[in-house]
């Protein structure tokens, strides 16, 4: 029992540390990248598939958000007679976290999935092996394109799920509940101030970068056959979720401490 | 009893006293090889002995558990990643499978080891290299072709396209014929000679296709257990005193191993199992 406790410390502790160097790799590889011309057009194939064909399902996503959130807390605040105080609450759900949030999850399944997949096959069909034999780091040439395109286009994605997130909302808000559009939009307008929208984007580097990081890396270390490919996207999938949240809370805890350095009477206000 | 090769004048490449180790799996077990250049290197033994671990490190794509790989007179096993690209653009590497870049054409598959390395060149004059490469192997007019559109014969002689593109000085074949049928492999085989006249490359073969060894080997080496077993020219393999090498090169069980496994029940335990299996 203690022998098995312990081996799986082992193994998880060198994942762990397999991932890091990994994660540092893909950092320095993504560095070297942004300094080279030639490289630009792989980076570019893989924003178009990335974020490009992307957005339809985060705008999706983004408008359910905003319409189940305003389905949902609509009886609590009309029941206090506040339900023209819906979209402070959609808004500010949508903007800082759900929004963010589910964005980086849907694209953790879309594009990490395909991410991982696509290295794997490459793996065990002995296609990065091909690139290392030719002389080209595949960490250059694979991993830099994909990592810089997802770091520098969830954010922008994250803009189209608040987007739509906001529009679904104030749509069942207004047409669907019949709450005042002008009174609506100035409370929103007056609680959504321009460091919530912020913080949520900027989350989206952090979640770019980590469904990059884990669906590359699950994909350079997978199992041989179509099992071991099917793994790791499963794998890929759990782990980019997992450190979406994680890092989400990290993210959360470390923007209050500044918002409450900058301003801290309006903290107390609230 | 291992037989070693001494390291010549001649040899571009050495190993010294290599030994690879998968956990606690011993693949490669102290092996120490030169390979001369210019000539035709081939490895044989069964599945699984440790022929494509072999011919990797070779190319440093694996890294030795003890030992260390020469070329020349350089070591190269201990080099950093960033070192050993630029070593590599003198290799030419066939995978087993072909490995092509699924994503791209044949024509981009090619100019990929050149447009990697920067090697600035008009577009007339790749295509002119493109051509000049696909005609070595027989398939020009294929250049606009996906991998997922050619067969098993093709993918192969397009990846030898795509490993002599840099004009290296070593070409490294893992299993080429593996998968094909004799008058495929035989086309290949006949690449194989054509390349290392036409190009006077040094070649390294790793193959169980005994007639393939035969045609094109200068000399064969046979690997059992992760130790060389023979080393030698054809007739020295041919006529090798070992029964383990005979019944390789012949492709027979011994007497004993036929009758059990004609008889059924677990004493079937032929020496060529890999050694996980024994």
């Amino acid at each position: 029992m203690l022998r098995i406790f312990s081996e799986k410390t082992i193994h998880g502790v060198e994942q762990s540390g397999q991932f890091a160097r990994f994660f540092a790799q893909s950092v320095a590889a993504s560095a070297r990248n942004c300094t080279k011309l030639s490289s630009y057009s792989l980076m570019w194939t893989q924003m178009n598939i990335i974020g490009v064909h992307s957005v339809p399902v985060i705008m999706i996503t983004g408008a359910f958000v905003g319409m189940t959130l305003a389905i949902q807390a609509y009886d609590q605040l009309a029941g206090m007679g506040l339900e023209e105080h819906l979209g402070v609450l959609i808004n500010i759900s949508v903007v800082k976290e759900l929004g963010p949030v589910l964005a980086a999850v849907m694209l953790a399944g879309r594009v990490g999935g395909a991410l991982t997949a696509e290295l794997g096959t490459m793996n065990v069909t002995e296609q990065i092996d091909a690139v290392r034999s030719m002389g080209t780091d595949p960490m250059r040439y694979l991993v830099a394109p994909r990592f810089l395109a997802c770091v520098f286009l969830t954010p922008f994605l994250i803009i189209y799920a608040d987007l739509l997130g906001i529009l679904g909302g104030s749509f069942i808000s207004v047409v669907q509940l019949g709450i005042n559009s002008r009174a609506y939009w100035q409370f929103s307008a007056a609680s959504v101030d321009f460091w919530d929208l912020s913080i949520g984007i900027i989350k989206g580097f952090f979640f770019g970068g980590a469904i990059a990081a884990v669906s590359c890396y699950k994909g350079f270390t997978c199992k041989e056959g179509a099992q071991g490919v099917g793994q790791a996207c499963t794998e890929a999938f759990v782990g980019s979720f997992i450190l979406i949240l994680a890092l989400d809370f990290a993210l959360v805890v470390i923007f209050k401490a500044i918002y409450s350095t900058i301003w801290p009477t309006r903290i107390l206000l609230l | 009893m291992a037989e070693q090769s001494e390291q010549t004048n001649n040899s571009i490449l050495h190993l010294e006293k290599l030994t690879k180790k998968f956990g606690n799996k011993m693949v490669l077990d102290d092996i120490s090889l030169s390979i001369e250049k210019g000539k035709t290197t081939v490895i044989i033994g069964p599945s699984g002995c440790g022929k494509t671990v072999l011919i990797k490190h070779l190319i440093v794509l694996l890294r030795p558990t003890a030992g260390s790989v020469f070329l020349r007179d350089k070591r190269i096993d201990n080099l950093p990643e960033r070192d050993l690209d630029k070593i590599r653009v003198h290799y030419g590497f066939l995978f087993q499978g072909g490995a092509l870049f699924d994503s791209l054409t044949v024509f981009e598959n090619i100019v990929f080891p050149i447009q990697q390395h920067g090697i600035r060149a008009k577009w007339n004059e790749l295509e002119e290299l493109v051509k000049t490469k696909l005609a070595l192997v027989g398939m020009d007019g294929y250049q606009n072709y996906y991998p997922a559109n050619l067969s098993g014969g093709q993918k192969k002689r397009v990846a030898l396209a795509r490993a002599i593109a840099m004009n290296p000085e070593l070409i490294l074949y893992d299993e080429p014929t593996t998968g094909l049928d004799p008058i495929r492999s035989d086309i290949i085989n006949e690449l194989v000679l054509k390349l290392q006249k036409e190009l006077s490359v040094t070649t390294i073969v790793v193959t169980h296709d005994m007639t393939s060894a035969y045609k094109i080997g200068d000399r064969i080496i046979m690997l059992h257990n992760g130790r060389i077993i023979a080393d030698g020219d054809v007739d020295h393999i041919r006529n090798h005193p070992n029964s383990i090498v005979q019944q390789f090169i012949n492709g027979q069980l011994s007497e004993n191993d036929l009758a059990a496994l004609r008889l059924g029940g677990t004493k079937f335990q032929p020496q060529f199992l890999p050694r996980d299996f024994e």
